[in-house]
């Protein structure tokens, strides 16, 4: 019984001596000659503005916890499209639902005014 | 290949229609006039309504439902009674309150009207999963619900401690159905109880599976020693909000304790009879020597249902058709009486809350005589007074644990309820023995109040005086139960 | 006629509960119409007992309980509404209705808060106490019982005296954890008969039937007894008559002193005796119980002689008054419970007026205290009469219902020992102490006190609520026969069921001296002997 999860534990020892491996060799490896630039955070190739450390509106978690909501609902689409054809109108029916109430809420979070930026 | 039989659908026909008002309420919400928001509350009223009717639909088709995960049966079917029956006397008893507190939102509402979903698939699931989503179906609009007065303080810190510790209390669940999935290799209670039939197999594996799913239900029956955030969430949640926590979710766990415990579980012997036992006894003598020295109406109605749950224990402890009958029973009477205190205290208690002091309610009984004789029945019911659907609801679960020999408990449990008469008598005595004006006896009773009011009296004294159809149907509603 | 005949019990049980709910549709501002309405329910709940004093020996005199109704309550435990008298619910069901009428009467003019309330809560007390003493069913019975508890806890803590929130707490929480370890041992006999029977029932006559084991009898009367002794209340259960009886309200006191404490007797008398005869009849527990209601007679008296307030002395010369119907229900025989219960109705009358007479001087005076009284016969001399006649009655003057009373206990007591009648003598010496200088104190001397130059004497509404008991006081004292042929045979059947070759024994031994040719009677002794030892 547990002679079956040999195979799964050499693969994690296999993957984390593998990771640390990379990642020490190429610190040891490596020359490191730091200069200021190189030490600025890397921002697009801007030169980076400010403090890192700022205040964001608080839209913008709100709409970021609303993306994540729909975006993590929209996924589901992905394994329903994999098995639909088995499904069939079953398959169909219950995803319409789904996606209805999904658009109750969309309605709902719209008119609430909580995609609006400014209020 | 999965298909969908009508059966099915009618089998969660109360649900579905529960499901469909709320969503409704929810997407008419941001539509209706500021000044028309009540209108959701009644089309919410509606709602609980034709999930009532659409019950009676189910009750006609028994059985199981979308491959075995959930029962139409007798049991459930009661509980969803009770939990319409919660739902609908919370409804009536806030809108007037909201009003008042100008927290008028139809969100209320719906979040009452889906928390009503979720508890009503904890006692209809035969299926560990299933009870796992009714959970957190139940557990998040709960959560919104008792931070529902968000200007104040202790609202919010009553959602919050809410929302942390219920987390940790669904993760607790979650690993005892993990753990029980690696065992039996199944998540339904049938098959879980026929993997776990002889006493051999109950290895120190399937013991702490049965002891983390209990420590996860113990925090929604807020039994000692997981009853810590209980005071402080009744106490900062809207009162409404806290008649509804502290009897829908927790009749709900009850639901699953029974299903799991007598059911799944049933072979589990000794370890689940004296986890049941120990924490009936600690949870009934904490709750109640707790409440004697509180002063803070609210926290103390929450330390009585602390120890209510304790009562309630001792009937499951006993088990057999006639303890899970008595259960059924008490959590009927429990609903009546705690909604009904609860949705007083919510009014009494004017705007913002102010007065929740046992010291507000002084001389209360010489302006407004009915009120003050409403609020004495309901917590002569709860000290369990003859007469009161308390003194019966107590009688049968005493009945059922001499029947199952557990004389101990009893005879502690009796005397737990002698020493739960004074605390109840301290606010009778405030209302009616000491002189003294107070700013209480101004608030006004509307009409859906009162109906609410009434209807918990009146089945107070109904179960009280003549109990012979209630008690019928919970020793029906215990027979799907293995015994 | 016929169904008021069948369902007396009832009616007389309802009509107060009935009369409540008119009561919630007279306007609080309305207290004269308010006042007559309880006054008129109560009368008439009277009225409606009436008819039983000319029924009652006629009625089925071949049975141990009669007029009795019985119907399913809750079948699923057994619990029945079931209703029956016998002799001695009889009389104290005619004691409650008689003192509950004076009582209510006696609040017209000392009631002036709250009167809607006040009337409706002795409506309720009404009927919980004719209740618990008609239910022949346990269940019934401990609702009654329980029931009565919440008005007298209001009277007392709502229309009470300055420390009634004290008094009414401490009152109730007595007197339910006595209940709840009656509740107990009741529960005790309900599943002990399902065991043996496999039937669950709570009705007292089939449990009578039932043999039960020594042991479980013992435990049973010791829970029972706690429960009983706290409502009586005997000796170190006590304490909280007094606490009640100084802040209650006049009629509250009345009620209280003159029916509720009789529930404990009565407990004894109905559940404790038959049901559990081997204990009862147990030496050791005997003695206890009778060493219990000695001290409370002598203790009473003794702290009574020591009171500088009225109504307290009162309230220690009940708990005097009651040791003796313990010690008459303990003698175990025929004279000593027949006493016990003819004391209980001495006890309810003449406490029950001696109570409305410090009411009345209370009402006028607003002090109990005895030094501030004094001379009053001088001012008040109608009142100083129905004192003197209630003071005597209470004393146990021959010709008044006391004396019947106690010298029927004495006479039990003394045919088991002369040691406990000597005891009990002492408590009547000192019970004529207290209650005469009290007497002397108040009544006669110079009336000093200028405000006690002005009282008025009674009103025709005050006579009218003590005459009554004065007439039913010299009935008892002059005529006490219909009394003890009510009483003959349920406490003979008592006896019976305690010692059932008590009247046997008592027969024999006197056969051969009164008729020498009944020989075969003599013959028997052995026989029964024998049977006894099985």
């Amino acid at each position: 019984m547990a002679g079956l999860y040999i195979p799964v534990l050499l693969h994690f020892v296999a993957v984390v001596v593998l990771a640390s491996a990379l990642l020490g060799l190429s610190w040891w490896v490596g020359v490191k000659r730091p200069t200021r630039e190189k030490l600025s955070p890397y921002e697009c190739g801007i030169p980076p503005v400010g403090n890192a450390r700022e205040r964001f509106s608080v839209s913008f978690y709100l709409v970021g916890m609303l993306f994540i909501l729909f975006d993590v609902e929209a996924v589901f689409l992905y394994p329903w499209a994999v098995v639909f054809k088995s499904l069939k109108w079953f398959g169909f029916v219950e995803m319409f639902l789904y996606i209805a109430i999904l658009l109750a809420g969309y309605i709902y979070i719209w008119k609430k005014g909580a995609l609006e930026w400014t209020r | 290949m999965i298909t969908l039989q009508t059966a099915d659908l009618v089998r969660i026909l109360p649900e579905i229609v529960l499901s469909i008002f709320g969503i409704l309420v929810m997407v008419l919400e941001p539509f209706v006039a500021a000044a028309q928001k009540k209108l959701l509350g009644w089309m919410a009223l509606l709602g609980v309504l034709a999930a009532a009717t659409a019950t009676v639909r189910t009750s006609f088709e028994p059985g199981l439902a979308f491959g075995g995960t959930i029962a139409a049966d007798e049991f459930s079917i009661y509980f969803i009674y009770l939990f319409l029956l919660t739902a609908g006397l919370v409804i009536l008893g806030s809108i007037d309150y909201l009003e008042r507190n100008h927290a008028q939102h139809g969100e209320f509402y719906a979040l009452v009207l889906l928390g009503t979903v979720g508890m009503c698939f904890m006692a209809a699931s035969t299926d560990l999963i299933m009870i796992f989503l009714g959970l957190e179906i139940s557990s998040i609009s709960t959560y919104i619900l008792a931070g529902f007065r968000r200007a104040d303080r202790l609202s919010n810190e009553a959602a919050l401690k809410y929302f942390l510790l219920g987390s940790f209390a669904t993760a607790f669940f979650l690993y005892g159905i993990a753990f029980v999935y690696g065992l039996t290799g199944t998540t339904n209670l049938l098959g879980l109880s026929a993997r776990l039939m002889e006493p051999s197999q109950w290895t120190t594996f399937a013991r702490v599976a049965l002891v983390l799913m209990f420590v996860g239900l113990a925090f929604k029956l807020s039994t000692v020693p997981f009853q810590v955030w209980t005071p402080d969430v009744y106490q900062g949640a809207p009162a409404p909000v806290t008649a509804f926590l502290s009897v829908g979710p927790k009749a709900a766990a009850f639901a699953v304790l029974l299903r799991l415990f007598l059911g799944g579980f049933a072979s589990a012997g000794t370890v689940s009879f004296w986890i049941l036992w120990i924490s009936a006894a600690l949870t009934m003598c904490l709750g109640n020597l707790a409440a004697l020295w509180q002063t803070n109406v609210k926290r103390l109605l929450a330390y009585s249902s602390i120890a209510h749950a304790g009562y309630i224990l001792v009937g499951v402890a006993a088990g057999g058709s006639r303890g899970i009958s008595a259960v059924l029973f008490y959590l009927v009477a429990y609903a009546l009486m705690n909604v009904g205190a609860f949705i007083m205290v919510a009014h009494l208690s004017g705007t913002g809350e102010r007065l929740v002091q046992i010291e507000d309610y002084t001389g209360l009984a010489f302006e407004r005589p009915g009120v003050a004789a409403c609020l004495a029945v309901f917590f002569l019911s709860l000290a369990g007074f003859p007469t009161t659907a308390g003194f019966l609801g107590k009688f049968y679960v005493f009945r059922a644990a001499i029947h199952s020999h557990l004389i101990g408990l009893t005879v502690l449990a009796l005397l737990n309820s002698v020493v739960s008469v004074y605390y109840y008598l301290r606010i009778v005595v405030a209302m009616y023995m000491r002189e003294g004006k107070t700013e209480a006896a101004t608030v006004e009773l509307p009409w859906p109040v009162r109906t609410a009011l009434a209807v918990s009296v009146l089945g107070i004294f109904y179960l009280g005086l003549a109990p012979k159809l209630p008690l019928g149907l919970s020793t029906l509603a215990a027979l799907p139960l293995p015994k | 006629m016929q169904f008021a005949h069948d369902h007396i019990l009832s009616i007389i049980l309802f009509i107060p509960v009935v009369g409540m709910i008119p009561l919630f549709f007279i306007s609080g501002e309305n207290k004269q119409a308010t006042r007559w309405w309880g006054n008129v329910v109560m009368f008439v709940d009277f009225l409606a007992s009436l008819p039983l004093v000319f029924w009652f020996s006629r009625e089925a005199p071949d049975q141990q309980f009669k007029f009795i109704e019985r119907h399913n309550w809750i079948p699923s435990i057994g619990a029945q509404y079931f209703l029956g008298i016998d002799g001695i619910s009889f009389l104290l069901i005619m004691l409650t209705t008689v003192l509950g009428f004076l009582a209510v009467l006696s609040s017209w003019t000392s009631i002036q808060e709250r009167v809607k309330e006040y009337y409706a809560m002795f409506l309720l007390l009404q009927a919980g106490m004719l209740g618990v003493f008609m239910s022949l069913d346990f269940f019934l019975f401990y609702v009654f019982w329980e029931v009565m508890l919440v008005p007298m806890y209001f009277i007392i803590g709502v229309w009470g005296g300055p420390r009634k929130l004290y008094a009414a707490i401490k009152f109730f929480l007595f007197t339910l954890a006595g209940s709840v370890l009656m509740l107990l041992g009741i529960l005790t006999l309900y599943f002990r008969y399902h065991a043996d029977t496999g039937l669950y029932t709570f009705n007292v006559l089939e449990l009578m039937k039932h043999t039960w084991p020594l042991n479980l009898q013992y435990w049973v009367f010791w829970a029972f007894m706690v429960g009983f002794a706290i409502k009586v209340p005997m000796f170190p259960f006590h304490t909280w008559l007094p606490d009640a009886h100084v802040e209650a309200p006049t009629a509250g006191s009345v009620i209280l002193a003159g029916v509720l404490l009789k529930m404990g007797t009565y407990g004894f008398i109905r559940f404790s005796l038959p049901l559990l005869p081997q204990a009862s009849t147990n030496p050791r527990i005997v003695k206890v119980m009778v060493v219990l209601s000695i001290i409370a007679i002598i203790y009473g008296a003794l702290v009574s002689l020591m009171q500088r307030d009225m109504k307290k002395l009162i309230a220690y010369s009940s708990v005097s008054h009651l040791g003796f119907c313990t010690l008459g229900i303990f003698a175990l025989n025929p004279h000593g419970l027949q006493g016990s219960v003819i004391q209980q109705v001495n006890h309810g009358i003449s406490t029950g007026a001696l109570f409305l007479i410090v009411g009345l001087i209370y009402e006028r005076r607003h002090t109990r205290e005895i030094k501030e009284l004094g001379g009053l016969s001088n001012v008040m001399p109608v009142y100083a009469t129905l004192f003197m006649i209630v003071m005597l009655s209470s004393i146990g003057l021959p010709l008044l219902n006391g004396f019947i009373g106690e010298f029927t206990i004495l006479q039990g007591a003394y045919e088991v020992s002369w040691r406990w009648a000597a005891w009990a003598v002492a408590g009547i010496v000192l019970g004529a102490a207290y209650m005469l200088w009290l007497y002397q104190r108040t009544m006669f001397g110079p009336c000093e006190n200028p405000k006690n130059q002005v009282l008025k004497d009674l009103s025709f509404r005050e006579i009218m609520t003590l005459v009554p008991l004065v007439i039913w006081a010299f009935w008892i004292g002059l005529y006490p026969k219909p009394f003890f042929n009510v009483l003959d045979k349920p406490v003979n059947a008592i006896v019976e069921r305690l010692n059932p070759d008590f009247f046997k024994a008592a027969q024999s031994a006197r056969a051969p001296a009164m008729s020498p040719p009944a020989a075969p009677a003599s013959l028997e002794m052995p026989s029964h002997a024998a049977g006894a030892s099985h």
